[in-house]
């Protein structure tokens, strides 16, 4: 409504040089880890390309099969630990204060910190392509003995690296999660009880708890990793005693709850879009929230169902089969919520809503077959395979990247003050959900054939399914340049946005866009009701007609 | 739908979706047969109750995302907000009946679906004992396994970095393919020379990680003759995708046969197309990142042959 | 739900909220638990699923010194309470002597620990039995030595004016850490001396 040109910002915060230094303005550090997110989301990009380029033919003919691991491991890690988990802090960083009034994060320099670690261990991780030997090869998951073979024998290595790597990015998550967690319980706007929080941060503070928990076991299982390859122990080495088992428990006590960590900000986003775009209050809020904690609980006890063939005994298949089964349920009740919301709402397909709904039918048809690889005996034929491949990528790129880029279109004019292209959007959108659905779909038959995951070559009546998820990897790989674009021209010399473009409800639209360096400052609102008024009239806050008028009235005079 | 409402029911509403809902039953059967094409043949007595598994689950699954599909369609055609219609809809918070119902559905449809993998797993029973014996002792020191314990056939299985051997206790004969009688169960005894690897043959649905330092034993029965393929699932290194072999499922007839011939074949070496392009690598000047060199190829009585047609 | 539940009040400008410290404090001690939890369920399978637990010529571990050490410890414990009980009735010089004490009781740990240590008859690659016991014993001395560093720097920072005016979470919190480093400690114990069999 309000995004007619205005010529400048009252306060306009500093300029470009402060997202260059060490800030401890949760605004730029929100912007810092998203832009250095999406950088790497090139990089890993590039490299999946070089994987789709490989399989595109059954022989091992582009690179050769060391170079081909090494690249598959990288791919795996860059995506997860310097895209999805920097670009998630990113959102937390702009969203968490702003949502909740909060003028920062509670520990600023805390928050600087992790945020600065992230290039340290980039680099680490980086700089492992060119030790002797090449980067680690073993996997993201880099289960024993294969990633402590070190076939040099050097002390700095590939999978030395990339371990210390991991390492300070879990530290850097678990420095992150202090923060977010006690912002969120702490810092919150007067009147603003847990039960009138917008979902966002519920599904925030429930994925960084789980970081909480979870992090600590991997780092435990890495640390004891790094002796084997480094000190000659032998927690994993079968010729010493070890079990290499133990590893898969350590690395899946974390690494399935990750993926909680990654998907439920996405839920909060899925729950904050729809109701703006149908015009309609989130269905069910108290179960929608209450949901994200069923989630964390139950996905604490389902980290075996990794390792149903991997050689633990028949009584813990059923039992973390149940536990994983289980987790349909909240799940579930999530999506029809949302279905509820739209349901006989006034829709606009903006970008951010078109993102959500094709995010959303991604998700649905990624957990029906979670479903199906829950249940052990289907599980026992495709696990390793690329069902799983085809699985988890419908969830992380399917969903979980189409909820973070609705997020984008969706936030950008409050933390730019300019507002995003449309046209350009709705092409991103398009390509990105043909183009996921190209490339992610014919993993699903090539892995109920029996295609190993992880493979450099293979026999040749796989081939049609890999052509097609090659296309469909390039056109994901071309649908990023309308995006790129967008978000640089935009930013340059997109149309001014007022505080509040999308007509929404919550207290980050209240702000100015971009918002003043402590937000509200010391005149924080004081919440009256819950989030998601669509359509009751009421207000959210104590005097929210003056606020707006005040808005507007800068926006006008300035 | 009952009768205690207090809107008026609309009965071409009510119609048309359960029309609909009829469609999706029929599209969601059709799927549950589709669903067996999209699987290997099947080989082993385990492939048709995961085959049926996964044909329920593939229904089912159909109608869920179906129906979802099929409100999110209709709502982005019927629920459309005109071009300059700035108002809102109307606020419906959330109904703790539908709560409740669309808790307790997926519930109940999870449990049950449980319930029947459970079923299925006990009824397979494929995994034996699992027992840690000391790495690189696996079988040559202690000298096979007690007889007894192992009715069916057995056949060692033993997995390197990149070939797979099998070895045939009591007949002297060793391979780097595996051989089977039809309908004969068999006990593989599963063990690891280096990392872990995965005992995988589609055909026959059945999986299991192959873990230094531990034999585990695992059982199943071929159910149709043919040539499949043996594939590594667990990453195990540079050759991981090279790392596959065939296996063979003949008449009993003719895997005595087999055997009585194979016993008299003299040893040599086995398939390893790892070797092979290892070797072909060593001449590169730059072939590439580091690599463990592969085990040398094991000395069997038949070594089989590479590059014949499978069946799957 | 709706009705207001008093929620406290935001903190004003980017200085941070000293009250927020001891909180994240003790998230962050709730999050480094898991990881010597991990250490442990890896001890204890590791224990349980081996042929040969303990290398070729040990039998055991010796538990005298250590339980002496352990009482120490225990009684540290005792001590940082009494020196923030000190603390709280404003009788600075006491609490900085039981703080001393303390610190001197750790360190006595710590040197009970090397005494050990040395006269061991195996190292950290002697099999998993080695690896996992100097795993968890260096890992938890390292967890001692930081607290000893912490109270050595709350030590330091008694004496300047004027520093309890914002509040003690930083005596709290290492307090609350000294606890932490000793539970752990008990778990350890009867993990590694009690339960040999």
């Amino acid at each position: 409504m309000t995004s007619a040109t205005f010529p400048a910002d009252p306060k306009p915060p500093a300029g470009w040089s402060r997202y260059f230094g060490f800030s401890t303005d949760a605004k730029v550090i929100g912007i810092q880890y998203i832009v250095l997110a999406f950088f790497y989301f090139l990089v890993g990009g590039f490299l999946a390309m070089i994987i789709r380029g490989e399989l595109i033919t059954p022989a091992s003919d582009l690179v050769d099969r060391t170079v081909y691991n090494g690249i598959y491991t990288m791919h795996g890690t860059i995506m997860l630990f310097l895209f999805i988990f920097p670009v998630l802090n990113g959102l937390n960083n702009l969203l968490i204060p702003t949502m909740i009034g909060a003028p920062d994060m509670a520990f600023p320099r805390l928050n600087t910190a992790a945020f600065w670690l992230v290039p340290v261990f980039s680099l680490l991780l980086v700089s492992s392509f060119f030790v002797p030997g090449g980067p680690a090869a073993a996997g993201w998951w880099s289960y024993p003995p294969v990633s402590i073979q070190n076939p040099l024998g050097h002390f700095i290595n590939g999978e030395f690296l990339w371990i210390l790597a991991v390492a300070l990015s879990g530290i850097s998550s678990i420095m992150g999660a202090v923060n977010f967690v006690t912002t969120i319980l702490r810092m919150r706007a007067p009147g603003m009880t847990l039960f009138r929080m917008p979902v966002f941060c519920w599904t925030a503070l429930a994925a960084q708890s789980l970081q909480l928990i979870g992090l600590p076991a991997l780092t435990g299982g890495a640390i004891m990793l790094l002796m084997d390859l480094s000190f000659g122990t032998s927690f994993y080495r079968a010729e010493g005693g070890g079990d290499p088992v133990l590893y898969q428990h350590f690395f899946w006590f974390y690494s399935h709850p990750a993926v909680y960590v990654i998907i439920l900000p996405v839920f909060g986003i899925f729950s904050e879009i729809f109701p703006v775009y149908s015009r309609k209050p989130l269905f069910g809020y108290v179960y929608v929230a209450l949901a994200s904690f069923i989630i964390v609980g139950l996905g604490l006890v389902v980290w075996v169902h990794h390792m149903f063939p991997s050689g633990v005994s028949q009584w813990m298949r059923d039992l973390f089969m149940g536990t994983t089964m289980l987790i349909a349920v909240p799940t579930g009740v999530k999506v029809f919520a949302w279905l509820g919301t739209i349901w006989g709402g006034k829709l606009r397909l903006t970008t951010p809503m078109l993102f959500c709904l094709g995010g959303l039918f991604n998700f649905v048809f990624a957990g029906i077959t979670g479903i199906m690889l829950a249940t052990v005996p289907v599980d026992i034929h495709v696990s390793n395979t690329y069902f799983v491949v085809g699985h988890f990528h419908y969830v992380i790129y399917g969903a979980a990247v189409m909820g973070i880029f609705a997020a984008i279109y969706h936030w950008f004019p409050k933390f730019t003050g300019r507002m995003p292209y449309e046209g350009l959007g709705k092409l991103h959108c398009l390509l990105t959900f043909v183009g996921a659905n190209l490339n992610f779909l014919p993993m699903h038959p090539l892995g109920l054939m029996g295609m190993p995951r992880r493979v450099s070559s293979y026999d040749p009546e796989f081939t049609f399914w890999n052509v097609i998820a090659s296309l469909g990897a390039f056109l994901l790989g071309v649908s990023i340049i309308p995006f790129l674009l967008n978000m640089l021209s935009s930013w340059i010399r997109g149309p001014k946005a007022g505080h509040n473009p999308w007509n929404a409800i919550g207290l980050e639209w209240l702000l100015p866009s971009p918002p003043p360096v402590e937000n509200f400052e010391d005149e924080v609102p004081t919440v009256i009701s819950r989030p998601y008024g669509y359509g009751s009239g009421e207000p959210l806050v104590e005097h929210q007609e003056e606020i707006e008028r005040r808005l507007e009235l800068q926006e006008a005079t300035a | 739908m009952t009768t205690s409402s207090p809107r008026p029911i609309n009965r071409s509403a009510v119609l048309g979706v359960s029309l609909w809902v009829g469609v999706l039953v029929l599209l969601s059967h059709w799927m549950g047969q589709q669903a067996y094409h999209w699987l290997p043949v099947q080989a082993s007595n385990a492939a048709p109750l995961v085959d049926g598994l996964f044909s329920f689950e593939t229904a089912l699954g159909t109608f869920v995302f179906a129906a979802v599909v099929s409100v999110m369609l209709w709502v982005m055609v019927f629920n459309r907000a005109d071009k300059y219609d700035d108002s809102d809809a109307v606020p419906i918070e959330g109904n703790t009946k539908l709560e409740v119902i669309w808790t307790a559905i997926p519930f109940v449809l999870v449990m049950g679906i449980a319930v029947y993998a459970m079923r299925v797993n006990h009824t397979l029973g494929v995994l034996g004992p699992m027992e840690h014996i000391h790495a690189h002792n696996s079988t040559e020191i202690q000298g096979g396994y007690p007889g007894d314990r192992l009715p069916a056939e057995q056949v060692e299985v033993i997995a390197r970095q990149w070939s797979w051997e099998f070895r045939y206790p009591g007949r002297n004969v060793s391979a780097t393919e595996l051989h089977l009688a039809v309908d004969q169960p068999v006990t593989f005894r599963l063990t690891s020379d280096d990392v872990l690897h995965g005992f995988y043959i589609p055909a026959f649905r059945l999986k299991q990680d192959v873990i230094p330092g531990r034999a585990i034993d695992f059982s199943l029965t071929p159910t149709r003759e043919g040539r499949y393929r043996l594939r590594d699932s667990q990453f195990s290194g540079t050759w991981f995708a090279a790392n596959q072999a065939d296996v063979l499922v003949h008449s009993q007839d003719d895997y005595a046969a087999w055997l009585k011939q194979a016993s008299g074949q003299p040893l040599q070496a086995g398939l390893s197309l790892a070797s092979e392009e290892f070797s072909q690598r060593q001449q590169q000047k730059n072939p590439g990142w580091a690599t463990v060199p592969p085990a040398p190829p094991p000395q069997v009585n038949v070594p089989g042959s590479p590059s014949l047609p499978h069946d799957g | 739900m709706t009705s207001a539940i008093p929620t406290p009040a935001p903190a004003h400008g980017h200085s941070e909220h000293p009250k927020h410290n001891l909180t994240g404090f003790i998230i962050f001690l709730c999050s480094e638990s898991v990881i010597f939890l991990a250490f442990f369920s890896g001890y204890a399978i590791l224990k349980t699923s081996a042929l040969n637990w303990l290398p070729a010529g040990v039998d055991g571990l010796e538990w005298r010194t250590p339980l002496l050490n352990t009482v120490v410890l225990l009684s540290s414990s005792g001590a940082i309470v009494v020196a923030e009980h000190f603390k709280a009735k404003e009788k600075l010089w006491l609490f900085r002597g039981f703080w001393l004490l303390t610190m001197a009781m750790g360190a006595y740990f710590l040197y009970g620990q090397a005494v050990e240590w040395s006269g061991l008859k195996f190292g950290f690659t002697s099999g998993t039995f080695g690896g996992t016991f100097y795993l968890l014993t260096g890992f938890h001395g390292l967890h001692v030595a930081t607290g000893i560093l912490l109270m050595g720097i709350m030590l330091i920072k008694s004496f300047i004016p004027g520093n309890y005016d914002g509040g003690e979470q930083g005596v709290q919190a290492t307090s609350l850490f000294w606890h932490f480093v000793d539970v752990i400690w008990v778990v350890l114990f009867l993990l590694l001396y009690v339960w040999q069999a």
